[in-house]
């Protein structure tokens, strides 16, 4: 479950608040929609739900943000990258640059972990199934379309197996095939029990995905 | 020339010997050119100059010395890919911050010849003359390094994010999914190249110790 209770954010060094005083709660298996206008603050919210903000960057956050229970601001960023996985607006920030091939780079989260090499090949050939992704294994991630580095990005993400879900754009760079593939995994994640949280402009895709779906 | 000159010497040897079985005597021969302004540099300063100069021996044993420090890691990067140094450096118990450190220096001229390419050619479509006369080559640079500095300080803060999200940080050991095989000529050698070093510091510590 995530909540958050009034959850206000300002970034570091910034004078105005990118996140007004917020309130919003997601049940275990509960897929939530978040629309609002550019600048509205949804990759702020994404940010600060998944507890990168302000655990990873910085800046000041006013409010609680309880994800299981947990307040964010108590968990170090590889524990809340576990309970609360979050995926960029842009693919670029979510890949490492440190590998030559999608496999390693799905593999990253798994073996951060120091999970066990089977168990890591097991998580990543899943997650690369998922996707529809086992042709990009051998390819180097520097070198993918803007909508393969999403999907790769997506599937790095799910590796980690984070217990909720935060998605910012998930779909952004996606034909209508490949969001067809995000949508079954964000379904089948849901239907495992996690929490999910959808910013995104396309609003059939929040219609047909989301239970319900709150502005900024 | 000195003993050091000598044991150089011997270095670039075995070092051109390991590139034409590996097949990369070109590229050590091409990173050899590049010390050419040194040594003619070098060669004036000792032969032709009054004051200063030490003679013809000397200058030739400061090339060899050189090319002994610069060839070997010029062979390493040309035999070996980065990623497999990494994994085999962690597999042998390199902590993940260094590994993750030397990663992204070995990736980090790469990484910014993309950007300065992609630099140029956004500034190009702005209407930003970069070729033509050496003076109108010199007005683009400004335009230019501006976004390239200050797109590989946002580039930080982005890496930060994506190490964090994906639990970099987490205590222990990574998972090691793959081991470099390392056959047992190549341990003897990597042994006799550690005595060898060893000796090396040793011999000139006693020479200093003997004001030599």
């Amino acid at each position: 479950m995530i909540v958050l209770e009034r959850a206000a954010y300002r970034y570091a060094g910034a004078g105005s608040w990118a996140l007004p005083p917020t309130s919003l709660a997601l049940r275990s298996g509960e897929v939530v929609g978040v629309r609002g206008a550019n600048e509205s603050g949804k990759t702020t919210l994404c940010l600060v739900a998944s507890g990168l903000a302000p655990a990873a960057i910085g800046g000041e956050l006013r409010g609680r943000v309880l994800v299981d229970g947990r307040p964010t601001v108590d968990m170090a960023p590889h524990e809340l990258a576990q309970r609360s996985g979050v995926l960029f607006d842009n693919p670029a920030v979510q890949l490492t640059g440190l590998h030559r091939r999608v496999y390693e780079e799905v593999a990253f989260g798994p073996r951060n972990l120091g999970l066990p090499a089977a168990e890591v090949h097991r998580r990543t050939g899943e997650a690369l199934g998922l996707l529809g992704l086992e042709h990009l294994a051998g390819r180097d991630p520097g070198r993918l379309s803007g909508g393969e580095s999403q999907l790769v990005a997506l599937a790095g993400l799910l590796a980690l197996r984070p217990g909720h879900l935060v998605l910012d754009e998930p779909t952004s760079r996606l034909d209508a095939e490949r969001s067809a593939l995000v949508e079954e995994a964000v379904a089948r994640v849901a239907a495992s029990g996690a929490a999910v949280l959808i910013a995104e402009h396309d609003e059939a895709l929040l219609a047909r995905l989301c239970g319900r779906v709150v502005s900024l | 020339m000195a003993w050091g000159g000598w044991l150089a010497a011997v270095v670039v040897a075995v070092t051109a010997a390991a590139a034409v079985r590996a097949g990369r005597l070109r590229r050590l021969a091409l990173a050899g050119l590049a010390l050419v302004p040194v040594a003619v540099s070098s060669l004036v300063v000792n032969t032709l100059l009054p004051a200063g100069g030490r003679g013809f021996t000397t200058a030739v044993g400061a090339l060899v010395v050189l090319l002994g420090a610069t060839l070997p890691p010029t062979l390493l990067f040309a035999t070996t890919p980065a990623a497999d140094l990494l994994d085999d450096l962690e597999a042998r118990g390199l902590g993940r911050r260094a590994v993750f450190v030397l990663g992204a220096a070995l990736a980090a001229v790469p990484r910014a010849q993309a950007r300065a390419a992609d630099v140029i050619e956004a500034q190009r479509a702005r209407g930003l003359d970069t070729e033509g006369s050496w003076r109108r080559r010199a007005c683009g640079v400004l335009p230019l390094v501006a976004p390239l500095v200050i797109g590989s300080l946002a580039e930080v803060e982005d890496r930060t994010l994506a190490l964090e999200a994906r639990a970099f940080g987490a205590p222990g050991r990574r998972t090691v999914l793959r081991r470099l095989p390392d056959s047992r000529g190549q341990r003897l050698a990597r042994w006799a190249l550690a005595g060898l070093l060893g000796l090396g510091l040793v011999a000139r510590v006693a020479a200093l110790a003997m004001g030599r």
